[in-house]
């Protein structure tokens, strides 16, 4: 169900259950990790979203995906572009996009720093589905 | 008639008793003679008393000797007044008062209820010695012939006392005299005797200093004697440093007369200029401290002669037991031809012992072992070293061959060598080889093996140089070790720094074991299960379970602290192995890493662990060069390549801020660092672990900013040999063929 590297326009994948008419949000995971990227869209669908995945900041951005995303789930350290630099990006692109930070560095001072920089939510891997679905709930709140 | 012949027998015996009074009162003063003034009052008292029938009798005098006032009261024991005498004696003192200067009336006087006639009777023509008063009942009192006998007692007592003030005085004169003329005789005694003593004293002060004048005499002669006799020379100095004596001796030693260095410094006449300062200031210290380093040793020293000439002298400074400021006698003795003899013995000894001793001594001597054995190895003559070294005595040896107790490991090599020697392929040989001591214990030696040509008596023999490394071999090993020690300290000081990168590493698969199993819950419990999608969720669980397993495996071989283990090793796949564990920590410091490995490496002989030490320590570098730039890129490129034909060499370049030509050679130094947090221990472990394994680590600026560090290690080209290539036998030599 993989949408295939180097699609520059975005699609919505369709329910699994079914659940027609009305458009469900986009969440877009970036993540240089391949078992991230092939396993938290399905869970993202399993909750019920609409799921897209991209391997680096690079790729997202050219992606086309960008206006449509509800909601940013973003690895912090990527090579080439890291997460807080596409943080910056989109901000001096003027898209206001919810970002999850996602890491699997225990580090407490760039965790504040982003929630200072406006980072929606800041989980560390490996982080529980519930708390995940937390964090998604309120980032789509705020907006 | 019968009355008047009565009366007149009444008379004749009244004037009898009255005669009779007057003979006893004539007789006082002779029965007063001797006595005291007091004793003559109280006599008289008590004879009138007595003779007059008195009531009381008192005087009252002055003491004709000592001129004191005297009063005397007798009151007769049947007088009624005798409780009352106190009070007689008032109204006497009273009465006599007013009657100083003549004596008063006689009176009659009322005394309690009694009437007592009262009568004075001066003493002396005038009173002037005093007065006696006498009381008496009667009125008649006194009568005619009692006025008679009171006047002549009167005078009597006058006399009486006067002798007795008389005879007072002689005795108080002639007291005084006796106690003056004792005095002065026991005076006269005393210094008589005093006298007497200073005399004897006089005698035996003469006397004594008679003697020791004598004493002082005989010693000055006898010790001139020993001086002007003595075959050494004697010279004496007092606490200045100035001669006081100077012995004939001296005078024939040095050349001086007597009289002309006598008062002269010690340190101006015999002590050669060079000595003068050293002698001028332990002379000092000795005076000042008591602290000598010469008084009462015998020394050898050079002594200046008159003519200039410095001679050896023996000399014994002694310090003359005296009071007052010290002196010291010095006795020297030219022993110029004693050292002449000496020096000619102990050349000619030395020429006789040249020669033969000389090689003897070599032999018996050396530092080294030495041995000689003829041509089948077996021993001839060994020394001391060298039978010590191996524990046989020289006897034991002599049944021995040198390879009979040389390890088995190298007897065919060292057999091998003898057999060239002997073959005259070659003049010697080196050797570090094991030998088997007695005790069945090992020593390293390292032998220098030489053929000596014989003579016409003397065969062909072999001589063993042999050195006893064993130390060295163990120190060699220790360093190993201690180097192998480090090489895990700095695996540990890694290991902090990785930690980090670690908890990445675990982590990722860790989040996707849960992400899986949490959607896999969801999957199953949808209506319908959605089994499809559960089985592949699953499927990526195990699968990122055994990437987490792969992680732990890695990090334990990396860390485990093992001995060195050569193997055939793919570096490529070392490479591999490290970077995914580095990786992390690289990304997190923004640096690039590139690969260029080569696809046809051959692969080399090596301890895996320690290989990827020195990578992990030239990524680190890498990195740390590139944290400050900001300018270009931060990229690390790892390369592997063929090199120089039978090498393989890794490479790590980065873009860092490069390396000045001086220090690209120190770096690798121990403990030197160009950061300023590192221990500066990396490199230097990371090239000993090249060199263990024959190879080499360099360093080289790049064209462009940054450097490249290299390591070339030998590569094996021929694989069947693969299986049995240890590191230490790598040998390059084996590429060519």
């Amino acid at each position: 169900m993989e949408v295939p590297h180097g699609m520059l326009h975005c699609f919505v994948m369709e329910s699994p259950k079914g659940r027609s008419g009305s458009e469900r949000p986009l969440l877009s995971v970036v993540d240089d990790d391949e078992s991230v990227r092939e396993s938290l869209p399905d869970l993202l669908r399993e909750f019920g979203f609409a799921a897209r995945a991209f391997s680096s900041a690079e790729e997202f951005l050219s992606s086309g995906c960008v206006d449509e995303t509800s909601c940013l789930i973003l690895d912090i350290a990527m090579p080439g572009m890291t997460g807080p630099e596409l943080h910056q990006e989109l901000k001096r692109r003027g898209q206001e996009i919810p970002i999850i930070f996602i890491t699997g560095q225990r580090d407490e001072t760039i965790r504040a720093r982003m929630l200072k920089q406006g980072a929606a939510g800041f989980l560390l891997k490996p982080f529980s589905d519930a708390a995940l679905l937390a964090a998604i709930k309120t980032s789509l709140q705020a907006t | 008639m019968d009355l008047q012949e009565k009366d007149s027998a009444e008379d004749i015996k009244r004037l009898q008793r009255c005669v009779n009074d007057l003979i006893s009162l004539l007789a006082l003063p002779a029965i007063w003679s001797g006595n005291e003034p007091t004793q003559v009052v109280h006599m008289l008292l008590e004879a009138l008393l007595r003779m007059l029938c008195l009531d009381f009798a008192y005087a009252r005098l002055k003491d004709p000797v000592t001129m004191a006032p005297l009063e005397i009261l007798r009151v007769a024991d049947s007088c009624k007044l005798k409780t009352l005498s106190q009070d007689v004696r008032g109204m006497l003192s009273n009465w006599l008062k007013d009657e100083e200067d003549s004596s008063p009336p006689p009176m009659r006087n009322r005394f309690e209820e009694e009437d007592i006639s009262i009568f004075p009777v001066p003493l002396g023509i005038h009173g002037e010695i005093g007065i006696i008063v006498v009381g008496s009942e009667r009125e008649a009192f006194p009568s005619q012939t009692e006025s008679l006998l009171l006047s002549v007692a009167a005078n009597q007592v006058s006399i009486g006392l006067r002798e007795a003030g008389l005879l007072s005085e002689q005795k108080r004169i002639a007291t005084e005299l006796d106690r003056r003329v004792a005095e002065r005789t026991a005076e006269l005694a005393a210094t008589n005797q005093e006298l007497r003593k200073e005399v004897v004293e006089r005698k035996l002060a003469e006397e004594r200093l008679r003697h020791e004048e004598q004493e002082l005499k005989r010693s000055e002669v006898h010790k001139a004697a020993i001086l002007d006799s003595s075959p050494d020379c004697v010279i004496a100095i007092d606490h200045e440093g100035r001669i006081t004596e100077f012995n004939p001796s001296a005078e024939q030693t040095f050349g001086h007369r007597r009289s002309d260095v006598l008062g002269r410094h010690l340190a101006d006449v015999i002590i050669p200029p060079s000595l003068r300062e050293k002698h001028r200031k332990g002379f000092a210290r000795y005076l000042a401290t008591g602290d000598s380093k010469v008084l009462g040793r015998q020394l050898e020293m050079a002594a200046l002669c008159d003519d200039g000439r410095e001679i050896p002298v023996e000399l014994t400074i002694t310090r003359i037991p005296q009071d007052g400021p010290p002196a010291f006698t010095g006795h020297l003795r030219d022993i110029t031809e004693r050292k002449r003899s000496e020096d000619a013995l102990r050349v000619a000894h030395a020429q006789i012992v040249r020669s033969e001793e000389r090689w003897r001594s070599v032999f018996e001597n050396s530092a080294v072992g030495v041995a000689l054995t003829d041509l089948n190895g077996r021993f001839i003559a060994t020394n001391p070293v060298y039978q010590k070294m191996l524990g046989y005595t020289e006897q034991e040896l002599q049944s021995l061959t040198f390879l009979g107790i040389t390890h088995e490991q190298d007897r065919d090599y060292n057999g091998m060598l003898i057999a060239e020697l002997l073959a005259g392929e070659r003049r010697q040989f080196q050797i570090e080889k094991q030998y088997r001591r007695k005790d069945g214990t090992s020593v390293w030696v390292r032998n220098n093996v030489s053929i000596v040509p014989g003579t016409e008596r003397v065969p062909r023999f072999l001589m063993e140089l042999s050195e006893d490394i064993t130390q060295r071999k163990l120190s060699e090993e220790a360093l190993a070790k201690a180097r192998s020690e480090l090489t895990n300290v700095a695996r540990i000081t890694s290991l902090g720094v990785l930690t980090a990168s670690i908890a990445h590493e675990i982590n990722q698969p860790l989040s996707g074991i849960i992400t899986n199993a949490s959607t896999c819950l969801r999957m199953l419990s949808a209506d319908p299960p959605n089994v499809d999608g559960a089985r592949e969720t699953v499927r990526r669980t195990i699968r990122d379970g055994n990437r987490a397993s792969d992680v732990i495996t890695r990090l334990r071989t990396l860390y485990s602290k093992k001995e060195p283990s050569p193997e055939s090793m793919d570096l490529n796949e070392a490479t591999r192995e490290l970077t995914a564990l580095w990786l992390g920590e690289l990304q997190r410091t923004g640096v690039m890493l590139r690969y260029e490995l080569a696809d046809d490496l051959p692969a080399v002989v090596g301890d895996r662990i320690q290989l990827q030490q020195v990578i992990l320590n030239l990524l680190r570098n890498a990195a740390d060069a590139m944290s400050t730039v900001d300018d270009r890129p931060r990229e690390v490129l790892i390369r592997t390549e063929r090199y120089e034909g039978n090498q393989v060499r890794l490479s790590v370049k980065d873009s860092g801020v490069g390396l000045t030509p001086q220090a690209a050679e120190k770096i690798f130094e121990a403990f030197y660092t160009t950061k300023t947090d590192g221990m500066g221990i990396g490199l230097s472990i990371s090239r000993s672990i090249i060199e263990a394994h024959q190879g080499r680590l360099w360093a080289t600026p790049n064209d462009g900013p940054g450097s490249t560090f290299s390591f070339a290690i030998p590569c094996i080209l021929d694989e069947s040999a693969e299986a049995e290539t240890g590191i230490n036998r790598a040998d390059p030599a084996k590429d060519a063929a």
